[in-house]
């Protein structure tokens, strides 16, 4: 269990450091072999991750790597549970959209018909869109912008699907503000992690290319 | 940063290997590699990778001072220098 730990330690160390610190996390990682003789695996990975996390803000690659973590953690992984939520509160008592409609949402059998058929739809959509962004925030944190693109076009699509029906259904007007709202802060936050890539990545280049 | 560049100065120009760095000064990896990187960084310590001297394990990175380390090293441990050039002036 210990060397697994002191292990996994050290992977997330020289993931921390990144590509402008890998021949320190080279060097780390041979040290820990030395350590490992010593049976001071442990002390010494979690040594080095510490070593990591403060040299994290001072490269411009740990930087984004932070600000990846934070737009992932702080963003995309709240709006995703945000959205599972939505979906059991579709499902739950009053404050759902059976609720809603037992309050009298319509008196026209064939509204409300429409509205109970359109429940099951709903539901995937909004699950579908926790899972999606669930997904982005992994993309991005694997820096795959390809992948990021397909969920956040995933996300649009659901999103403007969701819209669509709550509106034409169920007249929620503030309902697609506060959609919208969320769309275009996920946009401006991940078009930045993007754009911040490119450009730390391209510094990297140049700093290869005079090597 | 003390204990390690008093480390180094003992070995003169000779190499050593940041876990015996770590034995010798009691400094923690924790401490001790952002120490080295910053001190490379500001061209006080010199690395190179050697190769193993056990088969199959990987290379390892060997440290010493420079010559603007030793410099340095020289600097910061003759405090007696500042107060006898006071005393002169006295």
């Amino acid at each position: 269990m210990k060397p697994a730990v002191a292990r996994s330690l050290m992977a997330l160390a020289t993931y921390c450091l990144g590509d402008s610190r890998r021949e320190w996390a080279h060097a780390m990682q041979a040290e820990f072999h030395e350590a490992g003789a010593a049976g001071r695996q442990l002390g010494f990975a979690a040594g080095c991750l510490i070593a990591a996390w403060r040299e994290m803000p001072r490269h411009a690659e740990g930087r984004l790597i932070l600000a990846d973590h934070a737009l992932a953690l702080g963003l995309l992984v709240p709006v995703a549970f945000l959205q599972f939520a939505c979906a059991i509160g579709l499902l739950s008592g009053k404050g759902g959209v059976y609720g809603m409609l037992a309050m009298g949402g319509t008196e026209d059998p064939y509204l409300a018909y429409a509205q109970f058929s359109a429940i099951p739809v709903l539901l995937m959509l909004w699950l579908l869109l926790g899972a999606a962004h669930l997904r982005l925030a992994w993309a991005l944190l694997d820096r795959d912008w390809e992948r990021v693109v397909q969920a956040g076009s995933l996300i649009a699509a659901a999103a403007l699907t969701l819209v669509i029906m709550v509106e034409v259904l169920y007249l929620q007007a503030a309902f697609l503000g506060s959609v919208m709202a969320v769309m275009v802060i996920e946009l401006i936050f991940v078009t930045a992690a993007s754009r911040l890539h490119g450009r730390v990545s391209s510094e990297a280049t140049l700093a290869h290319s005079a090597w | 940063m003390l204990l390690l560049l008093q480390a180094l100065s003992a070995r003169g120009r000779q190499w050593c290997h940041g876990y015996d760095l770590m034995k010798e000064t009691g400094l923690m990896s924790g401490t001790l590699y952002p120490l080295l990187m910053r001190m490379t960084d500001q061209g006080l310590i010199e690395a190179e990778w050697r190769e193993p001297t056990q088969i199959g394990r990987p290379a390892r990175h060997v440290y010493r001072l420079t010559t603007a380390g030793v410099a340095f090293a020289q600097v910061a441990f003759e405090p007696e220098a500042v107060p006898s050039s006071k005393a002169a002036f006295a």
